[in-house]
């Protein structure tokens, strides 16, 4: 009776804060913006920077025909029209109230018909080379103009609409169009910006991303706080490129190493469980054990064992699957659809994590244990089974984004080189707001700053930043979101607190 | 279905919660459990429905004996409960709160959210709830809606008995009549009802059995027809009860305290007092009278400096103390008894010695050189432990290992030892026993009588009338009437549900 709920934060505190906060974003946004037109917008309006769009072979869209450019253009205004008015056109009711029911498909189809429209626009333009759509060279000044200028009005528009929910998302596109302007800038004159390589990086990177802030959005969405994310990447790491190269050339398939991987996390999650449901224990300091226990484990092994045999760390990369067709869509096709096989199954466990934890009955169970256990276990529910069920797969979630490590860019074991993404993935977690698809969307624009950072080294002699600055990047993001940039968010009620039968 | 307890007994170390506890509920019954805070009536039903479990004893259902280990197996046998505190899930949706634990599924994992709302809207229908909309969030629906939907919950899983943990504490007189209407017809569609509360007035009203538990016992079972609110209430506590509060007219004298246009807004940032004005004079008892959550909790917080007004006036004998630190109040000789004392009044590991001088470090008579008096302190301790009889194994017991009532009773000691001007009171006999609330009415009536201007606010609507000399209602912030403790609950009642002065009287 004495608790009552008058400490309880609700939806609508959430709001007006936020609301209160989407001033300040706005703010930053428009005063970045003005940067960028003052620094480079009015810099030497002779230095231009050339993009490369491809180091895939595009090699049926140089063959595209005007005729077939006017179909994709119709194609993408007929998806955009559809997508936008199927609700009033009769003939098309149902579709109408699927994009009424199934949230942001209309935006997806949107961006889809868009895309469609602007290729076609873009080479009537002549703005390629041969007729192909290869490289593109842009003025350094003018993009400096349109980036910042586009870095100002989404700025003014969230300080003008005080936007709640949307406002996270408005802060993305925004820092997303302040780094590619500022990408430019940087890229001028002598060296080629490889802007699908940066982008096919930065999916790359965020596939392990990806994984560690799923694993931690499912343990924490059932009320357990899984801060071993980085030793569970460790152990993955290793064990994955260690079964790899144990059975290299035995025809057993490199996927295994990623199961296995998966094992070694599912592992150590089942310890966090063990230690944090059965003797309830303080789940941060055990998961810090946990990672203390890996980094030292890691370094042991990598020195005393891995040293003396190396054919047991070699280097072994996952296969590269290029989708068919897909794959040639230009900047999209080498970016999302020629990558190795973990990045799909990466795209694959969110979609699938999201669908179990919003729609299936395991789902409604491990958000209910997350929120009250309680009230699970009046209902009939085992809340600590949930809860192990939760972690262990978190656990196995975290070891296989662990691989991304090693297998991914196929490079041996070396120590430190999880180098704390596993704690970023915790602050990606956080920014998604604790859902599948906001880890999805977090994770990617972390990864690009991470290989921002890393490909903007290239560039060191045009950079008037120190490169640690650069290299500081990802980490300052992830303090300005952990900090609370971003809005306070409301975690799950239960999270982090053990739960005790009577 | 027919339900019976047969010798139940439950220890939690050397306190039996259970006695060899017996009782039989029949199909179609309306049974009341009835019992002061502590004496079993939650753990014996928390054992029916599996959350605990006994050290002796057997639950029948039918005449047949069932083994009930956790809340799975009441459900299966058909029993459902309505907890005080509500056991749904704040974020989720009313049809996730109804289907969580038995989801109906489409193909294996997937919830088959089209038959989930169908079913809900038939059971609702069945029994004349209203449900708007399946897919609001629960957290946002009024408390009597979240009970409708605790109700509808239990209901979806088939229970043939439905326990009710004091549903009614936290409902306003009218939606407690509409609560009660809801009873008949569970009853009337031949659902057995075990229905816990202290209140004997609704006890009196609805139930067709009364079993009364004293102490982890049945001390007697009873229907409405065979006693009164006085043979239940002597039943409950073991001797008879003076439920008038023996309270001489007051003296009243100058204005002490004068609060004018107060606005308050509470964390959310949104007003929730609005344009309050009263005042309170010397030797008399304003008692503040509404359904908790309309603005007390931050008008208290406004008049002990714990929250600074957005505008407003608190003069206290001339001062204008708003917005002023809460020392600056406290000083001024004002007295606060929280509504949370656990969390506001006490520090629950320190012991009753140190609570007792928690706002008084500072005093000379407990200070020595640069640290405390500790002796001092003791003394004072052991002084008032004895004057106002908080029961406790000695002076240096830690608060938090007391009772409600003894918690409260040190709170009081406290704020009496210092100089008073005004003392405000938040519910002040919340979760106590008949016993400890008859002592503290005592004690807030001496301290009017000793000249000193009273504030109380409460839910309880017949502690109101029994102190107050005056009753302000208070609704969605606002003052709705100060009318005198004559007025009939009736009225009391629509000002509480914000009808206001007009309607009252037309």
């Amino acid at each position: 009776m004495s608790t009552e709920a008058r400490e309880v934060v609700t939806l609508e505190t959430l709001r007006v804060v936020t609301r209160k906060r989407s001033l300040a974003y706005g703010i930053t946004l428009m005063a970045l913006g003005l940067v960028e037109i003052l620094w480079y917008g009015g810099a030497d309006s002779k230095l231009h920077t050339t993009i490369q769009f491809g180091y895939n072979t595009a090699t049926i869209w140089p063959v595209v025909a005007e005729l077939w450019r006017v179909v994709l253009l119709i194609a993408g205004l007929a998806i955009i029209t559809v997508a936008l008015r199927a609700k009033e056109i009769a003939s098309l009711e149902r579709l109408g109230r699927f994009f009424e029911s199934v949230r942001g498909a209309r935006g997806i189809a949107v961006i889809i018909g868009a895309y469609l429209v602007i290729w076609p626009v873009l080479l009537w333009l002549g703005i390629n080379q041969h007729g192909q759509l290869r490289t593109m060279t842009v003025d350094v000044a003018f993009t400096g103009y349109v980036f910042g200028i586009a870095s100002i009005v989404v700025g003014a528009i969230m300080a003008w609409k005080r936007f709640d929910r949307r406002a996270s998302g408005m802060l993305y596109s925004g820092l997303l169009v302040f780094l590619l302007g500022f990408l430019i800038w940087v890229a001028r004159g002598s060296l080629d910006l490889q802007l699908t390589g940066i982008l096919a990086s930065a999916v790359a990177v965020s596939t392990f991303l990806m994984l560690g802030s799923l694993s931690g959005t499912l343990c924490e969405r059932s009320g357990v706080v899984n801060i071993a994310i980085e030793g569970q990447f460790i152990a993955g790491a290793l064990a994955s490129i260690v079964f790899a190269s144990a059975f290299h050339g035995s025809g057993v398939s490199l996927t295994f190493a990623l199961v296995f991987a998966g094992l070694f996390g599912a592992f150590f999650g089942w310890i966090l469980a063990i230690m944090a449901l059965r003797y309830g224990a303080n789940q941060i300091i055990v998961g810090v054990v946990i990672v203390a226990f890996c980094t030292a484990m890691s370094q042991f092994l990598s020195t005393q064992v891995l040293n003396t045999h190396q054919n047991l760390n070699g280097s072994y990369g996952l296969p590269v699957w290029a989708i068919p067709w897909l794959s040639h869509i230009p900047l999209v096709g080498p970016v999302l659809f020629d990558q190795n096989v973990l990045v799909f199954i990466a795209f694959a466990a969110v979609i699938i994590a999201n669908f179990a934890l919003f729609r299936t009955r395991w789902g409604l169970r491990v958000r209910s244990v997350g929120e009250k256990p309680i009230a699970s276990e009046t209902v009939g529910i085992n809340v600590v089974h949930v809860r192990y069920g939760a972690v262990i797969l978190g656990g196995f979630i975290a070891g296989v984004g662990g691989a991304g490590f090693t297998l991914g860019p196929g490079s041996p074991f070396t120590y430190g080189m999880t180098a704390g993404y596993g704690y970023i993935a915790l602050a990606i977690m956080i920014f998604g707001r604790w859902r599948p698809y906001g880890a999805l969307m977090a994770s990617l624009l972390f990864g690009f700053t991470i290989a921002l950072s890393a490909n903007l080294n290239l560039y060191l002699s045009q950079l008037v930043i120190p490169q640690q600055f650069i290299t500081a990047l990802p980490y300052l993001i992830t303090i300005a979101v952990v900090s609370g940039l971003v809005g306070r968010i409301r975690p799950p009620a239960a999270d982090g607190v053990p739960f005790q039968r009577h | 279905m027919k339900l019976e307890l047969r010798g139940i007994t439950k220890r939690f170390g050397s306190l039996t919660a259970n006695n060899n506890v017996n009782l039989v509920v029949n199909p179609g019954e309306i049974h009341c459990l009835l019992g002061e805070n502590g004496a079993g009536k939650s753990t014996l039903m928390n054992i029916l429905y599996g959350l605990i479990t006994p050290d002796e004893g057997q639950i029948l259902i039918d005449d047949e004996v069932v083994t009930i280990v956790d809340p799975k197996d009441a459900v299966n046998h058909g029993i459902g409960m309505v907890h005080q505190h509500f056991m749904l899930i704040p974020v989720f949706s009313i049809a996730d709160n109804v289907i969580l634990g038995s989801e109906p599924l489409k193909p294996w994992p997937v919830i088959d959210y089209k038959a989930a709302t169908s079913r809900l809207i038939e059971l609702a229908n069945e029994y004349d709830f209203e449900i708007d909309d399946p897919q609001a969030t629960v957290e946002d629906l009024p408390i009597g809606a979240q009970q409708r939907v605790e109700i509808l919950k239990a209901l979806s899983h088939e229970a043939s008995v439905l326990i009710l943990d004091e549903p009614t504490a936290v409902l306003t007189p009218q939606e407690t009549d509409a609560f009660m209407v809801i009873l008949r017809s569970l009853k009337a569609s031949g659902k057995s009802i075990i229905f816990i509360t202290h209140k004997l007035r609704e006890v009196l009203a609805i139930a067709d059995v009364i079993t009364v538990m004293r102490l982890g016992e049945v001390v007697g079972v009873t229907t409405p027809k065979e006693t009164d609110e006085r043979g239940l209430a002597a039943m409950m506590v073991g001797r008879d009860v003076n439920f008038v509060v023996e309270k001489l007219p007051a003296s009243i004298g100058d204005v002490v305290l004068k609060v004018e246009n107060l606005y308050v807004e509470d964390s959310r940032g949104l007003t929730s007092v609005k344009d309050v004005s009263f005042e309170v004079r010397a030797g008399e008892i304003l008692a503040v009278a509404g359904v908790q959550g309309n603005g007390q909790t931050e008008l208290v917080e406004a008049l002990t400096g714990m929250r600074h007004p957005s505008s407003g006036h608190v003069t206290l004998n001339g001062v204008d103390l708003a917005g002023e630190s809460v020392r600056r109040f406290l000083n001024a000789g004002v007295g606060h008894v929280p509504e949370d004392r656990q969390r506001y009044g006490l520090i629950p590991s320190l012991s009753i010695s140190d609570n007792l001088v928690l706002d008084q470090l500072d005093d000379p008579r407990f200070r020595r050189r640069f640290g405390r008096d500790l002796k001092a302190i003791k003394a004072n301790g052991i002084q008032k432990r004895e004057s106002f009889d908080i029961r406790s194994q000695s002076e240096e017991s830690p608060v938090g290992a007391l009772s409600g009532g003894n918690q409260q009773k040190v709170v009081m000691a406290r704020e009496l030892s210092r100089e008073l001007k005004v003392l405000i009171c938040s519910q002040p006999t919340r979760g106590l026993d008949v016993g400890s609330i008859e002592f503290m009415h005592r004690q807030i009536v001496d301290i009017r009588d000793s000249g000193v201007a009273v504030i109380i606010v409460s839910s309880e609507l017949d502690e109101v009338v029994a102190l107050g000399d005056r009753i302000a209602v208070l609704y969605d912030g606002e003052i709705q009437d100060i009318v005198p403790p004559t007025a009939s609950r009736e009225d009391l009642g629509l000002l509480m549900a914000g009808a206001g002065k007009a309607k009252v009287n037309a």
